[in-house]
């Protein structure tokens, strides 16, 4: 029978097991990956970088995890904080590498054309609402989850998303009919 | 399109957006950047208790005059009543087990997630 990740997360604290830290990378690694790459604008080597960090980072403090919510959002948080550090040291986000991240993405998930300007739509929105949108519409997570990673009220993220999408609706809404 | 639908298609769109990226030996270079892990004297652990109980038995033997307390204490305890000494059970009983239901507690709410 296949762990869960509390059992995983229990046998990392328990016996230092770094095998069962590795099944947690592989569970989590490219919906971390996905979302770091989308909020540094498709700068997948700079993603990649930052979601290493983050998961190192999470090994060193798992002690800290108590468990009070899912394992992958206590994730999304350290990696959204590695993401915001690094942004403060680079004092300006990064640009579009619209080809590589094209190049990545499957081809036959979406209309290129579509995802084109999904992708360009959502680099366009301003940081705190992309994140916002990013981690509710795209990795699922409900508005109290996504308010505990990005550390801000509840009202303030349900207002971000709800701006996010209106935004991104307004700009595919040729695509939408 | 009425909202609720335009917000499922949003949402739709952008998770189709967001393939599966293969590991490609992503994970792997995560564990080699991990600190070591602790090294565990765990067989210490029963080595230590044994030499100690074997410790605490060689000096009450000597100190005991060969152990001939254990002769005099055995008739004391043969002359205790059957009360009492039921009693007594009863109540060592219940101790080890509460302390063992408390160590369950604490070890059940450190490692909970």
């Amino acid at each position: 029978m296949e762990l869960t990740d509390a059992g995983l997360v229990a046998r990392v604290l328990v016996d230092d097991d770094q095998h069962a830290y590795g099944e947690l990378v592989r569970r989590h690694q490219s919906s971390m990956r996905g979302l770091l790459r989308q909020l540094t604008r498709g700068d997948i080597a700079l993603a990649d970088d930052l979601a290493q960090d983050a998961f190192v980072r999470a090994y060193k403090n798992i002690r800290s995890f108590r468990g009070e919510a899912k394992f992958s959002t206590w994730l999304y948080r350290i990696a959204y904080n590695c993401f915001r550090e690094d942004a403060r040291k680079r004092k300006e986000l990064v640009g579009i590498n619209e080809e590589q991240w094209q190049a990545e993405l499957d081809p036959q998930a979406v209309d290129p054309g579509l995802r084109h300007d999904l992708m360009h739509a959502l680099s366009l929105l301003p940081l705190h609402e992309r994140s916002a949108v990013l981690l509710c519409c795209q990795n699922g997570l409900s508005h109290d989850e996504a308010a505990r990673v990005l550390d801000i009220p509840l009202g303030t993220v349900k207002t971000n998303v709800l701006r996010g999408r209106e935004k991104l609706k307004k700009t595919l809404a040729a695509w939408a009919q | 399109m009425n909202e609720e639908r335009e917000q499922d298609w949003l949402d739709k769109k952008l998770q189709e957006a967001a393939p599966y990226i293969e590991d490609d030996g992503f994970t792997a270079h995560v564990l080699k950047q991990l600190p070591a892990p602790h090294v565990r004297l765990q067989f210490l652990r029963p080595l230590i208790l044994v030499a100690a109980s074997a410790l605490a038995s060689a000096l009450t033997y000597v100190l005991s005059d060969g152990g001939r307390f254990i002769i005099v204490e055995m008739f004391k305890v043969t002359t205790i009543p059957t009360v009492w000494v039921v009693a007594f059970a009863l109540a060592s009983g219940m101790l080890v087990m509460a302390g063992g239901i408390v160590a369950a507690m604490s070890k059940a709410s450190q490692i909970q997630p």
